[in-house]
């Protein structure tokens, strides 16, 4: 049997803030399989977006074991940290972080700007993922000229271009109307069905309900974990 | 990433920018263009002193009374300095055989008077080669007679200034002038020369050595024009004539001076002044650096937020430094080549206010100018872009929040 996705094993990660230690984490013991739909919850400060930092392999942890498609990865080089980020991560945000001078479809290809990719095969799968996410129409309008709804597309668009195996959003949803955020879950769910793995920061329960299985953080540390389950309908 | 990626994305930002880095790129072009034209202006004194040097005569050795060099103690050797005569001359050119002319040269100053005008002027004591070697032409009438140097006739060449200040429009040859008390007969006029190192060559008169040693009533030479048969030859003419007079005067109380020894020692004077400005200028270009260090350190704050997606996305540190380098590069290159066309520009309304004054600017000083330039944005380009590379990427990704 094929080693899990994520594997996470006494994950600890402590900051050091002026004269005081911050544990961020406390020893997180977590596993993740392919094709997972996880909502992580919890309060400010409970070290969930440190958890999908450290999942995204942006953050590393000072002490415990992550084990990505079963290789050690928190040994690596900032480098190699990078090669996976690039081949294996896509990253959404809550305020998009969109290059503001450049067009959609630049943005969308900037991740295969920075893997070398040549510009004509570059442009065609940029157009593709864009309208992979509704906004073949928009590929012209730099992020200023969009709705936020909209900025999100591409933001999701960039992160599922270079098809990685698993998508990490930080309350994606977070800047934008009930509506709009719905349209985003949707699209995200899509994707999920479609074989990739999600794991999802909120602090909106509506989308957390949405997720196949809910981890719940409390200083640093799981608190609770449903398990995979049915979606609430 | 592909280097034409790299430069395409540096550039998109600094277009974003157009106010910073437009001034930026002011100050480099200005640096640039001060060290291009300072280069430019020593180059131009050097071909210029050369010019002049070429219009005093070509394979000459000077020789003059009176020594330069200074050697043992003042007053030790104490023997006056003999003049250096027209016999010393004759000895020269009978004696030396490298030696193919020797023109003797005695100068004074004397009021030269036609009618009711009169002119304070050099009174040049020559002989008839003198024409020859110094390169001059008459325009009318002919120039000084040939035969024995110490005959003395009362005869005048008149320098085309001297000419236009006593005659006007009327042609002298065949008047009359007096030179101090003395009336002599005017036979030519020169071409204009124009000045050469600062001496109106068309303001004098020439007339026979003999005769100028009677009116200032002195028989040594201001020096002597000794030509060598050839420019290989002017080390032997050294080395003969050097013999020759030690024999006759007991004494090395005189001085050889080569046109090559003088032309090195100005090119060197030159070369030296003008490396000196190109540093001074080439401080502002640093300055320039410092510009693009602060421009550039400020573009990395603003887009802090925008580093920590480039790693999000899994830039490499030595991606991110690359980008940032090749906008400072890129802005020392932009500016760099605003200078060289400002130069250009410049040097060309110059050539046309100035026509004689060769001016040229030289491809290779271009080209080291905007190396140099170059070398400066990665310089100060290097310090911000390694902040940027050092940046962790969650607190980077944090910022913007």
């Amino acid at each position: 049997m094929a080693p899990p996705l994520i594997r996470l094993e006494g994950i600890t990660r402590v900051y050091q803030v002026g004269d005081s230690e911050v544990r961020a984490l406390d020893g997180v013991d977590l596993t993740i399989e392919t094709g997972e739909f996880v909502a992580l919850m919890g309060p400010s400060g409970s070290g969930k977006s440190t958890l999908l930092h450290v999942i995204g392999c942006l953050d590393v942890p000072t002490a415990g074991q992550f084990r990505f498609e079963g290789e050690p990865v928190q040994d690596l080089s900032e480098d190699r940290l990078a090669a996976i980020r690039q081949t294996r991560m896509g990253f959404v945000f809550q305020s998009y972080h969109l290059v503001p001078r450049m067009t959609a479809l630049r943005n969308v290809e900037l991740p295969m700007i920075l893997a070398g990719i040549a510009p004509a095969e570059r442009r065609a799968r940029a157009q593709a993922a864009l309208a992979d996410v509704g906004l073949a129409a928009r590929a012209g309008h730099r992020p200023d000229q969009l709705s936020g709804g909209e900025r999100q597309r591409v933001a999701i668009a960039r992160a599922i271009v270079l098809r990685p195996r698993v998508l990490l959003a930080d309350e994606p949803t977070g800047n934008l109307d009930t509506r709009t955020g719905g349209e985003i879950v949707r699209l995200l769910e899509r994707l999920n069905d479609e074989g990739l793995t999600i794991v999802l920061v909120t602090h909106d329960p509506q989308v957390a309900g949405r997720a196949h299985r809910l981890l719940t953080m409390r200083d640093g540390r799981l608190h609770a974990d449903t398990g995979v389950r049915e979606p609430a309908p | 990433m592909r280097p034409a990626d790299v430069f395409a994305l540096a550039l998109e930002t600094l277009r974003r920018h157009r106010l910073r880095t437009g001034l930026s790129m002011l100050a480099v072009a200005i640096g640039v263009l001060a060290v291009l034209l300072l280069t430019t202006l020593g180059d131009a004194a050097k071909r210029y002193v050369v010019v002049q040097f070429a219009s005093y005569g070509s394979n000459i050795v000077s020789a003059s009374p009176g020594r330069t060099d200074t050697f043992g103690m003042a007053g030790a050797v104490g023997e006056a300095t003999r003049p250096l005569t027209i016999d010393d001359c004759d000895a020269v050119l009978r004696r030396c055989p490298a030696v193919r002319e020797v023109v003797p040269v005695a100068v004074g100053s004397s009021p030269v008077q036609f009618g009711d005008r009169s002119r304070d002027v050099y009174v040049v004591g020559t002989t008839a080669a003198y024409a020859e070697v110094r390169g001059l032409a008459v325009t009318s009438g002919r120039f000084l007679p040939a035969g024995d140097v110490r005959r003395g006739e009362r005869v005048a060449v008149l320098g085309s200034r001297l000419r236009s200040e006593l005659f006007g429009a009327t042609s002298p040859v065949g008047a009359r002038v007096r030179i101090g008390e003395t009336p002599f007969l005017v036979i030519g006029v020169l071409e204009s020369k124009g000045r050469v190192f600062g001496m109106d060559q068309d303001d004098l008169v020439l007339v026979p050595v003999a005769s100028a040693q009677r009116l200032f009533n002195d028989v040594s030479l201001h020096r002597a024009m000794i030509q060598a048969r050839d420019a290989a030859g002017v080390p032997r003419v050294v080395a003969q004539a050097r013999a020759v007079l030690i024999d006759r005067h007991r004494d090395e109380d005189f001085t050889l001076v080569t046109q090559d020894a003088l032309l090195a020692s100005m090119r060197s004077i030159v070369d030296a002044l003008t490396a000196a400005l190109a540093a001074i200028a080439a401080i502002s270009l640093a300055v320039a650096g410092i510009g693009i260090m602060n421009v550039m350190l400020v573009s990395v704050s603003d887009r802090i937020g925008e580093i920590g997606l480039l790693k999000a996305l899994g830039a490499r540190a030595e991606q991110i430094r690359a980008l940032f380098l090749a906008e400072a590069v890129l802005l020392a290159g932009a500016g760099a080549l605003a200078g060289i066309v400002g130069a250009v520009a410049l040097v060309a309304m110059a050539g046309r206010v100035w026509p004689q004054v060769p001016f040229v600017v030289h491809p290779l000083w271009a080209l080291l100018d905007a190396v140099l330039a170059l070398g400066f944005g990665a310089l100060f380009g290097f310090l911000p872009a390694r902040r940027a590379a050092r940046l962790p990427a969650v607190e980077a990704l944090g910022a913007r929040r």
